[in-house]
């Protein structure tokens, strides 16, 4: 099998049968060396399941796995030159923070004083110098996150495998810990892999999205792409807001058809005056979001939503909407944008 | 609520290991006037409240030393041969699993609902002079002798009554451990070896504790056992006990032996105790 | 998530360790059940000489000698009373106090369950050898009633402990519920934490039982000659009587404790044993 991607990760047709279901059918993926790669997709799309063969827990019925640009399918995870951060941590309750940290050297018979500098740069590293004698659960969450994810860089691996890291941390330690990780990432140009379901964390801190589903991934693209050009409809549901339409799709107009038209929120205008395009309008409801307003509106073709940050509308209010873009599917599959 | 139970145990065990304290130190009088007087070579009889006559006897008996060694040497041999048996089962029903050792797992808890008297029984048969075990052996053209009457067959009676506990214990020790710890040494690179030393067997630490404590504890102070399964002389304090109480009438020696045993337990009650604080400190709970 | 469905990945290719694993299940079996299954034939064979492999012959006439004397079957009787009143004295003793230890704080929970295996730790035969000093003051030797409070003190330990695990295990939070939506505390305690640590309790009560059922050495120094459970009653026939009939009485002696195997056999396995042995 050819690799044309001799440093990064390259999977080739893996299959996975548990429990007599198939989770993964022909999947296929190619991370470049340096890249940040997301897996996203709902629970149960198979996401974890591909990291797990990645990381060697588990063995694919068929396909292959290269590491580095060998063959690793064969090879147990304590052989494979890869390290991943668990959902849960996995730190272990009876070692130290710098005994967990120290570990995956010890296990590979450094000597004292090498383990002794390796921890204590990664220590470092994650700012926990502090907490290096303390048991894991006398640190706080955030805190574990670091340690889990100082025992997987302390192992120099090719690849780092993150498994939903940030699930267990509250909203606004999570923005602070994602762009932590990103930032340690590209410093240490490591090559690695992110399982999430928080499709917000994908597009702030991927180089490229796998959007998986059922198993398959639906598209591998830039953050940017996807969300500008799905090129399913599954996609672009589940990444950002839609307002999902069946019709026909005609210079910002809509007519009887059997298209799905997606419409971006941010694509759909409100304005009391009449531009080209633009269809008669009445205002149903006005939503607070924060820092913008997610206006329903009523006009005779369809009902959509448009999120609006300046001049916002009341309830009630009759004028024009129009549509700047517009994706249109066929059976799933983008046909065109508009 | 909770007075019942400690009612009970206060009237019933509270009450009599105090009288047999006092009778063991030569107080002989209250409730303990009866005994003093039907037994033989009753020490403190003569008016001394304090003395410590009775215990200085029964370490003089040429009995004691051996009854001793006897008796450390199958607590001991017989508990940590039950631990490795118990974490070898317990390894591999986590690690491994498969039906092999589930079927494995389900049958050494067998001997949980067969009553001591029983198995004793059938241990006795099983090894001696006519059981199955010489009869193998003889159809190999080996005469070996019977293994009854000896210290191995207490050892392995011992080891027989203490494992099921064991077992369970262990074995729910080690699936309490989750994959993910199992997962991450792994994945750190460490050997299926090192797994076990480093990860496994420190998290199933405290169940590990209980079984060396209850297992060493229950064969310390048995009697079924030993009594049908033990040499005459020397032999395990239970045995020896009953045989100072009932057939020599010395019950003054008898509980002083008694007392020797409970001092033994006790030492071995506070690492369980030791244990269990240790976990409830790792765990946060204190 | 799915983490801790999927199974391990540590399966050896070896053949040497599967052979040493295969043969260590073996030898762990036979040392288990061998015994059992040898005692247990001879309860239908007419005789069995050494070293043969095979008996003289097979024959079920043990069981009926067994029931043709009349001390055996007496002492069936009184085993068949005894252990369901011990059972039920017990319970009603412990699972109060049990429910109340697991309502405790830590402290006081830990020195009471201490407490109850502190009076394990001495030596039972040296307790029972003491115990008599006791009886003949409160006239108990002999009786019913002092063979059961004999039995009851052994039992304690299950009947206290493994109901608290269980009882500590229901989560205050569902009892709050049950409250909230305006359930008595009687009802609450019936419907959930009852309800829910039922599982400790039936595994309690099981080996409670099972000791009692089992249980010789008190019940020999406080009630023999008068009073002879199953188990006292083996002490005085291995002496007296064949093989075969010593089989086929620890059948039945067996019989009671197996059937409650399959009544328990989930949850013992399932942990609530072990549980209730760690003091949380």
């Amino acid at each position: 099998m050819a690799n044309q991607n001799g440093q990064g990760l390259e999977l080739v047709g893996l299959r996975k049968i548990l429990g007599g279901r198939v989770i993964i059918d022909d999947l296929n993926l190619v991370v470049n060396k340096g890249e940040m790669v997301s897996l996203l997709g709902p629970s149960g799309c198979g996401k974890t399941t591909t990291l797990r063969m990645i990381a060697g827990f588990l063995i694919p019925e068929s396909g292959k796995v290269f590491l580095a640009g060998k063959d690793v399918t064969e090879i147990g995870p304590e052989k494979r030159p890869s390290a991943m951060v668990f959902q849960n941590y996995a730190l272990w309750p009876h070692m130290t923070v710098f005994k967990n940290v120290a570990y995956p050297l010890k296990v590979r018979k450094m000597s004292k004083s090498e383990i002794e500098k390796r921890v204590h740069d990664v220590l470092e590293l994650v700012n926990l110098m502090h907490h290096k004698d303390s048991r894991p659960a006398q640190i706080s969450g955030g805190e574990q996150q670091r340690v889990a994810l100082a025992r997987a860089l302390v192992q120099e691996p090719d690849i780092l495998l993150l498994d939903e890291p940030l699930s267990n941390l509250d909203a606004k330690l999570r923005v602070k810990v994602r762009e932590d990780i990103r930032e340690l990432q590209r410093r240490l140009g490591i090559t690695t892999v992110i399982v999430t379901h928080d499709q917000d964390e994908a597009l702030s801190i991927s180089d490229r999205i796998a959007v998986m589903n059922d198993g398959r991934i639906e598209q591998f693209s830039t953050p940017q792409e996807l969300y500008d050009a799905p090129q399913t409809e599954y996609v672009a549901n589940f990444i950002g807001s839609l307002n999902r339409v069946t019709g026909s799709y005609e210079n910002g107009a809509i007519s009887a058809g059997s298209d799905v038209i997606g419409i971006r929120p941010e694509d759909v205008f409100f304005s009391k005056n009449q531009v080209p395009g633009s269809v008669a309008a009445t205002v149903t409801l006005v939503v607070p979001r924060g820092h913008f307003y997610e206006v329903y509106l009523k006009r005779n073709d369809a009902e959509l939503r448009a999120f609006v940050s300046s001049e916002v509308p009341k309830a009630g209010d009759a004028g024009f909407a129009n549509i700047t873009k517009a994706l249109i599917y066929r059976d799933g599959k983008l046909v065109r944008t508009a | 609520m909770a007075l019942p139970p400690i009612l009970v145990l206060g009237i019933f065990i509270g009450l009599p290991i105090g009288l047999a304290f006092f009778l063991s130190i030569g107080y002989t009088g209250g409730l303990n006037e009866v005994i003093s007087i039907i037994g033989q070579d009753v020490r403190g009889r003569d008016g001394k409240l304090f003395t410590l006559q009775a215990y200085k006897d029964v370490i003089a008996d040429p009995r004691f030393a051996g009854d001793l060694k006897t008796t450390l040497i199958v607590s001991f041999v017989a508990t940590i041969l039950v631990l490795i048996f118990s974490i070898g089962v317990g390894l591999l029903q986590r690690l491994r699993g498969g039906k092999l050792s589930s079927i494995l797992t389900g049958l050494s808890l067998t001997p949980l609902f067969i009553p001591v008297v029983i198995s004793s029984w059938a241990l006795y048969t099983f090894y001696g002079s006519a059981g199955l075990y010489r009869t193998i052996f003889n159809s190999f053209g080996l005469d070996i002798p019977q293994i009854t009457s000896t210290m191995l067959a207490v050892i392995i009676g011992s080891i027989w009554t203490s494992l099921p506990f064991a077992i369970l214990m262990v074995t729910s020790g080690f699936q309490s451990v989750p994959n993910a710890l199992i997962e991450a040494a792994q994945d750190a690179g460490a050997s299926l070896i090192t797994i076990i030393r480093t990860v496994m067997l420190p998290l199933a630490l405290i169940p590990i504790i209980i079984v060396a404590t209850f297992t060493s504890i229950g064969v310390l102070g048995s009697f079924t056992i030993p009594y049908f399964l033990g040499p005459n002389q020397p032999t395990m304090f239970g045995v020896e006990i009953t045989n100072f109480f009932t057939a020599y009438n010395r019950p003054q020696q008898s509980v002083v032996m008694a007392f020797i045993v409970f001092a033994a337990a006790s030492g071995i009650a506070i690492s369980y105790i030791w244990a269990n604080f240790r976990s409830a400190k790792e765990s946060g709970r204190v | 998530m799915a983490n801790d469905v999927q199974p391990l990945n540590l399966h050896t290719k070896s053949m040497g360790v599967k052979a040493i694993l295969v043969a260590f299940s073996i030898f762990m079996m036979l040392l288990i059940v061998g015994p059992l299954i040898w005692l247990a034939l001879h309860a239908f064979v007419v005789e069995w000489l050494y070293p043969s492999y095979k008996p003289t012959g097979w024959t079920l006439e043990w069981f009926r000698k067994v029931f043709e004397v009349p001390t055996l079957v007496s002492a069936i009787r009184y085993s068949l009373i005894i252990s369901p009143i011990v059972v039920i004295v017990s319970a009603v003793i412990c699972l109060p106090a049990a429910y109340a230890s697991a309502r405790y704080n830590y402290w006081g929970r830990r020195t009471f369950l201490i407490m109850m295996f502190a009076s394990n730790a001495f030596p039972k035969i040296g307790l029972f050898a003491t115990i008599a000093t006791l009886y003949y003051f409160l006239n108990l030797m002999g009786t019913m009633v002092g063979v059961i409070i004999v039995q009851v003190l052994g039992t304690i330990i299950f009947m206290t402990w493994i109901p608290a695990a269980a009882f500590a295990a229901v989560p205050k939070s569902l009892e709050e519920a049950a409250r909230d939506a305006g359930a008595s505390k009687f009802r609450v305690f019936r419907t959930i934490t009852l309800r829910m640590a039922m599982p400790g309790i039936l595994v309690a009560m099981v080996m409670s039982f099972i000791y009692s059922f089992d249980e010789a050495q008190g019940t020999y120094l406080v009630g023999a000659p008068q009073i002879y459970t199953m188990p006292t009653a083996m002490y005085a026939i291995v002496e007296t009587y064949p093989i075969q009939v010593t089989a086929v009485f620890s059948i039945l002696l067996t019989i009671p404790s197996v059937l409650l195997i399959g009544l328990a056999r989930k949850h013992i396995i399932g942990g609530q044993l072990a549980e209730g042995f760690q003091i949380k």
